[in-house]
This record gives C-alpha cells, structure tokens and sequence, in this order.
C-alpha cells in the first residue's frame, strides 16, 4: 500500500469550495481489484447442509457448519407454551410480521434477544425508497433495484416491493410515523446513490427512528407479548422437517423455555457484527447472524453469501467513533468526496458498492489521508456543502451535526474522514413473496432473507422491504392459521447436524448462534448485567 | 496487500485499541467495581475490557437507541448526571453506575380508537391523567440525555398543542429517564410519542402520495419483466 498523506497536512492542503468538477475516472476492474466482496481466499466452500458445495464467506461459514448450543438433556424440565406466531427479532421487519399478525386475531409472541426496538432499523438514517413523485414509477424503482443488485434479484420480490411501497408508507403514517413535508404537506424525497430519480422519503437523518419509535408504541399497545433478553438458541421441528417452534433462552431467568408455534418468522437481522474481513461496523450489538443459522439447521435454503455491502460513508476518525454512519443523504444534498489532495475521484453517487471501492482505490494508491494508529479515508466535504446551501446540516442532519459534535469538530467546518463501514447483509435466506421459506412453517422477513437486493442494495430499499414483506407475512400466517394445528415439537435435525459435521470432519468446538460478539465476554451461563465476572476470567 | 484473515483473529476496531499496549490507563469505578482501561473507550467498552459480560442495557452503540442509561459522577463534580453509556468516554476517577433497565409506560392506547381529530384532547387526559399535575420542578429536563425540553412538552400537551409537543421530542430515544424522574408519574417521554403520533396518523395527508395510491387502486400503474 503506497504511503497516505498525513491528517494535518492534508487538512492545511483543503479549502472549502462550493463546486469543484469531476476528474475523468477509470471503472476498469474498479470492483474486481478494490471491493472487499472479491477479496481473494475470504470465501469457501461449504460442506454440510442445503448449500453444500456453495461458495460462502469464511467467517458466515463457520458460523454456519457450527455445533449447536443445546442437546436433549437442556430441554428437560423446560416449560412449554403455545403460541399461534411466534416472531424472532424487534426490529422493524418482526414488529411490522407481529402487529399484523395480531390485527387479524391471531396469538402472537415476539422474542427478542435485547430489548423490543434493539436493531438496525433504529440507527438507520437515510429513509425509505417510494416511488411518488411525477416522473417517477414503481418501474423506474425496480429497474433502479435490479441493477443496483447486478441483476442477481428475484425479480417478483423486487416487483412486490415496489408496488407495495406507496401502501407502506401509508401504514406508516397511520401507525403514527411523521415524515420531512414540503410547504404543502407532500412528502420530501431525496436521491439515493444509483437511482433515477429522487425517491426517498424521510424524516431528517432520524428516519429509522422514528419509524421504531412508533412501532415501539403500537406493539406496546397491542396483545402481542413481547418476551424481552430472550435470544433463541434453537428451532424446533416435527417428524416431517416442518417448524413448530423455537428453544428460548432467557437471560433474566436464566433457563430455557420451550415455545410450540404454528408459524415461526425469524426477523433476526443481519451479521455487522461478525466484522467481516476486519471491517468496523455501523451495525447493532446484536446483528451476529443468528437467524441463519437457526434457519440452516433446518434445511432452509440460503444465497448470495459472499455478497455484503460496506457503506461508503463510516466514520474513520477518531477511532472510539469508527465505523459509526454517515448517511448517504449528505452525498444526495450534494457533498463531494475528496482525496488528501482535495480532487473528487468518483460521481459520489454511484450504488454504494462502486463508490465504496472507489475510496479503498485512493487509500490504496496513496491518495488517502492517514490520521495514524491505522486510521485511514478520505473527505467527506461537508464544509463545501454548507456552503452551497447554507443551513442545511442544521434542517436535515441533525444526527450528524450531533456526531461531529463528539467527534470534537463541527461538519460544518471541517470535513468527516470517513471510510467504508460493514453495513448490510446482501444475501439471506431464500423467501417466496409471503416471506416463505423452503422449510414448512418457517418465514424469514428482513435483512435475514436475501434475493431482494442482489449484490448490492439501495439506500431506502431496506426500511421498505422490512415493512413490506414483514406485513406480508405477518398476513399470510393469520389467514392459514386456523387450518394448521400445533405439531410435535423435537430437536431430531440436530442429530442429523451432527452426523454431518462428524462425516465431513468439520470441528464442532464453535457453538452457534453466538447470539453476541466475543468481545461482550458473554457465557452460557453469564451474568447478562455485568456485575460479576466470567468464572474463567477470574483466576 | 494480504486479505486473508483467519476467523479467529477477526476483531473489532474496539478491541485492536484495547489491545494497544502503548495506550494510556484510566481508573474509574464502574458499578461498585474498580476498573483501569485504556483511554478512549465508552464506558460499555471498559467494562467489556476489564472482563464484565455485559450484555443488558447494551444496544446500537451509537446513542439511539436509549438502552444504556448511566449516572455518572465526574472527578470533584458536586452533581451527577445522566448520559448514554456509549457515549461517555470513561475519565480518571469517573464513577459511574449502570441503570436498571427502567419500569416500561403502564399507559396503552390505540390511535384509531381517536375516532376524528376533536377528539385528541380529550383522549390524551384519558390516557395521561397524571400530565396536568406537572410540578414543574425541571427533574425531567435535568435527566433527558438529549436535552430536550421535556416540561415544556408535557404542558404544550396537556394544552392540546401536540404538534408542537411532537416536534421537541423529534430526538427522543426511548430511554425512559425523564420518566423515572418525575416526581408525578408522569411519562413524559409517552407524553412526546403520543403527540407525534397523533399528528402524523391525523394530519400528516401527502397528496404525491395520495395520488399514486389512486393511480396504483385504479391498476395504471404495472411492473413488467
């Protein structure tokens, strides 16, 4: 890696400046030499389950061909309770799946391994993609969708989608959700790197949290019980493969209970935190993969796993802040990024993926700037942004202002050195328009389930899919609910787990789902709040 | 440039940092237990660092989520105050104590049971009957980690003034502080989402996106592919 230029020399070289043009810029090979996804021997083969012989990345993989942390003797003496629906995660995907679910009648539980609400929906910022303005079309939008994903979509997800995404936004504002309006009352859009048109609607840089928010409150009020420090460790099956359920393991009781399920929808979220190929993250503490898993176990179909999106835009200085977002919406009012010697180097709003390799391009080419200890990016021009529209930051990004504040340097006046953050899981389970999965009873909604943003997804498509196709499935248990009866619940793929892992020689010392980073320390048997320290550490 | 990275040295910058042996050490008392961590971490981080599992009251880690409310007393402060444990960066001779995850709202209520905007007033006493008995002693003001006028909120409520209400609160995070301060019971933070909510579920009418709702009812409007 050639040498960067150092923090205080490249900020003595900048100068803050309303327009600068557009060098000529090269895409040969631009994603092949730079994007982290083509890293060469971060991927490998996997060996037991549905996706044997599938390329997959190393550190999904091992999570994936991985021990479970349960057998047959933690199930003993383990309470049973029925539910009709029984819902994995709080986040946006799984509270959108509960509620409903519940308007229609039918019983829900929703479990969630932090507290209702703990998710990335709640740190998103940008908004939610819908196609409303007058030269704009639910068309548009899925072209938009598809070749941002490289055309490696589900097309009649994507299709769904976006005709939906009107109704969506409806729901969301019955349930109470307010959004950034015009002088008339018409929602405001921005643009999203590598679309069309402006299409995404918003609520400042606060957008996924109002949306939690809300949904909070309406899950709060509703017959839905909400079981709080509950991760799941486990699916449960009959003798025909079908899901009936889930282990719990909850942190408060420290026990297991045992959850008998006409529907299971896994709305766990994505793997930011597995920090995969070394990235910082701007994902949840709780984003470690554990829905697919659970849904691999029991012979769900996954794809698309060596595809992850870094978002272009994490913060890379100071380093207690790294990987902390930077919303695209300060690339769409127009900021530029520029180099330590203050050229633009890409059209800043490209997809994410092309501008995110754009910037490892400069890093590694010794146009970036290094701030030292390993800090290394390039320039986000907020200063040339303030500039060409004055008062922006304080209308529109409130959060950011906020962060900068921390940060120990006003955005207005400085420039953010930023770099590529892990941000999203691209790939997933596989889901049919009901959020179905391969497997009977099992409905995967969410970052979870892949084929709806290929390789690379758009900014405000995701807080779109998660309602969309959360509502979906939320519908489609209610309908069928009363023609399903509970079944036998067991742990049998278990067993088949473990006799493919022995047959291929994989290790089994890994227990998965790892429910939390390693670096929380947790155990089995943890003290979930802190106040005394792992047996193993104390001597 | 070598990328490949064995799964078992895959760490969070976090951790890289703790690990910096050159980093200079911090003592702080967090939770009754005496601690030394290198600078620079949150509090969550040290106690992390210093071998505590914890795992309640940890959740976006980027302060907005409302998970880690902590009381902190700085160094020779006379007071103390409540912040966001990941966003506190621990000090020499910090003490700081980890909130008990906080008593969630008794209130419930359904926005369609408002049946049309007249109705709002009359409602929201139903549902916060506590709001008018604010004593205006400034508790929540003085507790809300993202100093929000809180008080002010509450009273523009209790006059029927939600939209106004709504838009203090547009930066709240849930955390239920303003509520465990409240020497009445108030949940002032239920309060602010109540008066949000009731604003964009009644009023919020955008007519860009009433019409491709008619165009999409009416069938103009197809995907093909």
């Amino acid at each position: 890696m050639e040498k960067s230029i150092s923090f205080s020399d490249a900020i003595e070289i900048y100068r803050a400046t309303k327009e600068r043009p557009l060098p000529d810029v090269s895409y040969e090979n631009l994603l092949e030499k730079y994007h982290p996804d083509y890293y060469q021997d971060s991927c490998v083969t996997l060996n037991v389950g549905v996706n044997k012989g599938e390329i997959c990345h190393a550190q999904l993989a091992e999570l994936l061909q991985a021990d479970a942390r349960i057998d047959e003797a933690d199930l003993a003496g383990a309470p049973v309770v029925d539910t009709d629906l029984l819902v994995i995660g709080g986040g946006g995907a799984g509270c959108a799946a509960a509620l409903t679910a519940a308007e229609s009648g039918i019983s829900v539980m929703l479990a969630t391994k932090l507290r209702l609400g703990d998710s990335n929906t709640i740190m998103a910022e940008g908004g939610i993609q819908v196609s409303i303005n007058k030269n704009d079309t639910p068309q548009q939008h899925f072209e938009d969708t598809i070749k941002s994903g490289h055309r490696q979509v589900e097309n009649k997800l994507v299709a769904e989608m976006v005709m939906s995404a009107p109704d969506v936004v409806r729901w969301l504002i019955q349930q109470g959700m307010q959004f950034d309006l015009d002088e008339y009352g018409d929602l405001l859009t921005r643009q999203a790197g590598g679309t069309s048109v402006p299409r995404v609607a918003y609520f400042r840089d606060y957008t996924g949290l109002e949306m939690m928010r809300v949904l909070k409150e309406a899950v709060r009020s509703s017959s839905i019980e909400v079981l709080d420090y509950t991760p799941t460790v486990e699916l449960l099956t009959n003798e025909d493969g079908h899901c009936t359920g889930a282990v719990l393991s909850s942190l408060q009781e420290n026990r297991y209970k045992l959850v008998r399920a006409k529907a299971v929808v896994i709305a766990t979220g994505g793997i930011g935190r597995l920090h995969i190929n070394n990235f910082p993250t701007s994902n949840h503490f709780g984003a470690t993969g554990d829905g697919l898993t659970l849904a691999y176990r029991l012979g769900a179909k996954l794809r698309d796993l060596d595809s992850f999106q870094y978002h272009p835009s994490g913060l890379a200085y100071p380093q207690h802040l790294s990987g902390s977002l930077v919303t695209e919406g300060v690339r769409s009012a127009g900021a530029y990024l520029l180099n330590a010697k203050g050229d633009r180097f890409i059209d800043e709003l490209l997809p994410r993926d092309k501008v995110c390799a754009a910037i490892m391009r400069e890093c590694a080419e010794g146009r970036g700037i290094d701030a030292g200890g390993g800090s290394k990016g390039v320039w986000l021009d907020t200063p040339g942004l303030e500039l060409k529209s004055p008062g922006i930051f304080e209308a529109r990004f409130p959060k950011l202002i906020k962060l900068g504040h921390k940060s120990g340097a006003d955005p207005r006046k400085k420039p953010l050195l930023i770099y590529p953050t892990l941000h999203y899981q691209n790939g997933g389970v596989v889901i049919d328009e009901h959020g179905r999965t391969n497997v009977k009873g099992l409905y995967c909604v969410g970052e979870v389930s892949g084929g709806i943003h290929g390789r690379n997804r758009l900014m405000g498509n995701s807080l779109l899919e998660i309602i969309c196709f959360g509502r979906r499935a939320g519908a489609h248990i209610a309908k069928n609910s009363s023609r399903i009866s509970h079944g036998k619940i067991t742990i049998e793929h278990l067993s088949r787990l473990r006799r493919e892992l022995t047959l291929a020689n994989m290790p089994m010392d890994k227990k998965c789902p790892i429910l939390f980073p390693d670096y929380a320390k947790f155990e089995t048997d943890s003290d979930y709040s802190g106040l005394h320290k792992n047996i193993k550490d104390l001597s | 440039m070598c990328f490949k990275v064995s799964c078992r040295q895959v760490l969070s910058r976090d951790i890289r940092e703790m690990d910096n042996n050159n980093a200079k050490y911090i003592n702080t008392v967090i939770n009754g237990k005496a601690i030394s961590a290198p600078e620079d971490l949150s509090v969550i981080q040290a106690l992390w660092h210093s071998g505590y599992p914890r795992i309640k009251s940890v959740g976006c880690l980027e302060g907005v989520c409302g998970a880690c409310c902590v009381m902190i007393r700085r160094n020779g402060a006379p007071g103390v105050s409540m912040e966001l444990g990941c966003q506190v960066l621990i000090e020499e001779g910090m003490q700081v104590v980890f909130l008990a995850f906080p008593t969630p709202a008794k209130q419930s209520y359904k926005l369609e049971d408002i049946k049309n905007s007249w109705e709002v007033q009359s409602k929201f006493h139903e549902i916060f009957p506590e709001a008018e008995s604010c004593r205006h002693c400034g508790g929540c003001n003085s507790t809300c980690p993202k100093a929000i006028d809180v008080e002010r909120a509450v009273i523009l409520a209790t006059k029927g003034r939600f939209r106004e209400a709504g838009d203090l609160f547009d930066e709240c995070v849930l955390c239920n502080l303003c509520q465990s301060a409240c020497p009445e019971s108030i949940a002032p933070n239920y309060v602010g989402i109540f008066s949000r909510r009731v604003t964009a579920h009644l009023h919020t009418r955008p007519s860009n996106l009433i019409n491709r709702l008619e165009d999409l009812r009416k069938g103009e409007l197809k995907v093909i592919f």
